[in-house]
């Protein structure tokens, strides 16, 4: 078991959002490598409260930290810093049209002015890993939905960061890619990257056994704090992964996929 | 802070949105390129004019009748002191055989009106240049009442009408040419600016992505701003080949045509290029602040 150590934590976090809708006191501390579901119906704030994780929002009261990003004391130009030690993916995958699926996850790489050997060799292992290598010169279009996910995955972990933040990442795509898509977040975690997925989808996330946060109205319903480090695949095995996507999806998904 | 290699992922930005986006970038290149063309076009139109008006004004002479037998003594002494006035350039003498004679080519087929004459009715005459600097009313005036108290000359003649009219129109039109010069001008600009701009929106999401993978505001500027001088350099060149075509159709019937001055027209690809990219840092600010 690696050390435990928060690389994310938000505490006592307040934002008002409109008239009838706000955060309240929200306190949340994310160690390395553990996997939390953010779950709560639409509306709850769960977006919003990834969005003051990656700073694009600034809490009315309380703060957030993020390795040595305290938002209270943070400038405008450490943003970018910020990004690059946070994944992001989303619902609805958020790549460039323009660009190939390589020179998707390449851009996130660029950005930090890593050099192009280094790039080559970083996006052809992540696409690997994902499965993909082979559509490198597609463009996002020509993709699928599970697919083009799996892309915005990779480009957000292109650069080793510490947290990876989903926002709906399966809200757009069908059982079988979501269970391809929660496989992946689970492999990713398994390598070391803190994962904290916000989902509405309350039944997908039981049965594995990790750390679920509940939010409601604005509030933290429920936190079943436990902490496990390590491959959830280990311990609950795949196939248990297939059965609750089919569950939910209600399709049936056919063996040696992937 | 920017390091070369990300110099130069910058440029490759720039290279993929221009490539990859040709039809957009095409539509607002033409769009600006048509404004600018209804600039150029003007500015040559008013240079023309301005240039004709100059010309006609350049051709004005004075014109010293002499008394009948006014003698030789007399005359030379009237040529040289009208050299010695300020302002005036080179005084030809034109005798009356040589008035008659430009007449009779003036009359060309009609010579027989002036057989009907006894004799040669046209006086002999100076014909005063003034230096082009010394133009205008006030030399002709100025002179005119000089020149015509002087022993030996009968009279002095120059296109008094010309000066009365002609100058005051020549004013009222550079007044109405520069307001409509400036409204062309600021129409231009704003035509640009909001092309520009609208170009830089249409990647509102492109951007947001950048921002989101961590990119800094020079990462994410710089290939607009880049683009945005691009485009406005291609525009100006699209107005100048067709204000080159527009020019080249018309000397065919308007010959002596005046084109623009290359260095005014390099100056105009200068600014173009200026404007795109400010009107494109402008956009991006808006963008990058929210």
């Amino acid at each position: 078991m690696s050390e435990q150590r928060i690389i994310a934590g938000v505490y006592h976090l307040s934002k008002r959002l409109g008239r009838h809708f706000s955060l309240e006191d929200i306190s949340i501390q994310i160690a390395n490598g553990e996997f939390v579901f953010l779950v709560g119906p639409s509306g709850a704030g769960k977006s919003t409260l990834l969005r003051m994780i990656y700073m694009d929002d600034r809490p009315d009261a309380g703060q957030v930290v993020v390795g040595p990003h305290v938002s209270t004391r943070m400038k405008r130009r450490s943003i970018p810093d910020l990004r690059r030690r946070i994944g992001i993916v989303f619902q609805d995958f958020r790549l460039l049209p323009d660009r190939t699926v390589f020179e998707n996850i390449a851009l996130a790489m660029k950005v930090t002015g890593t050099p192009m050997g280094e790039i080559k060799q970083r996006v052809t292992e992540i696409l690997t890993h994902v499965g993909l290598y082979h559509k490198r010169h597609d463009y996002p279009h020509a993709l699928s939905g599970g697919e083009q996910q799996r892309v915005a995955i990779a480009r957000a972990v292109a650069n080793r960061p510490s947290i990876l933040l989903a926002d709906e990442p399966t809200g757009n795509l069908d059982a079988m890619a979501t269970k391809n898509t929660l496989e992946l977040l689970f492999k990713i975690n398994a390598g070391g990257t803190a994962v904290l997925m916000a989902t509405h989808d309350i039944e997908l996330v039981q049965g594995f056994g990790q750390r679920v946060i509940f939010l409601e109205h604005g509030r933290i319903a429920r936190d079943r704090g436990m902490v496990y480090v390590g491959d959830v695949r280990d311990r609950i095995g795949e196939s248990q992964i297939s059965r609750r996507a089919q569950q939910l999806r209600g399709h049936d998904i056919p063996d040696g996929d992937q | 802070m920017i390091n070369i290699t990300q110099l130069r992922y910058m440029l490759d930005e720039t290279a993929i949105m221009l490539g990859r986006r040709k039809a957009a970038g095409l539509i607002a290149v033409v769009i600006m390129g048509l404004s600018l063309l209804i600039l150029v076009v003007f500015l040559m139109v008013t240079l023309n004019i301005a240039e004709q008006i100059g010309r006609m004004s350049e051709e004005m002479r004075l014109f010293v009748y002499l008394k009948d037998g006014t003698d030789q003594a007399l005359a030379g002494n009237i040529q040289y002191r009208l050299l010695s006035l300020p302002g005036v350039e080179e005084v030809s003498f034109i005798s009356r055989d040589e008035a008659l004679a430009e007449l009779e080519q003036m009359l060309e087929g009609q010579e027989d009106l002036l057989g009907e004459l006894p004799e040669n009715p046209l006086p002999d005459a100076f014909k005063v240049k003034p230096k082009p600097e010394s133009i205008g009313a006030a030399f002709f005036e100025r002179t005119a009442a000089e020149v015509g108290k002087w022993d030996g000359v009968e009279d002095v003649r120059y296109g008094q009408k010309w000066f009365e009219r002609g100058e005051r129109l020549v004013k009222g039109f550079f007044v109405v040419d520069l307001a409509l010069g400036l409204i062309i001008f600021l129409s231009v600009i704003f035509v640009i600016y909001n092309t520009v701009r609208l170009t830089v929106m249409q990647r509102r999401r492109a951007i947001d992505v950048m921002k989101l993978v961590g990119a800094g505001n020079t990462f994410i500027q710089l290939p607009f701003i880049l683009e945005g001088a691009l485009h406005g350099i291609a525009a100006s060149l699209l107005a100048i080949a067709l204000l080159t075509a527009i020019y080249i159709f018309s000397s065919r019937y308007l010959p002596g045509l005046t084109f623009m001055r290359y260095d005014a027209l390099a100056g105009f690809v200068v600014f173009c290029a200026l404007l795109g990219a400010v009107g494109s840092y402008s956009a991006m600010q808006r963008l990058l602040r929210s």
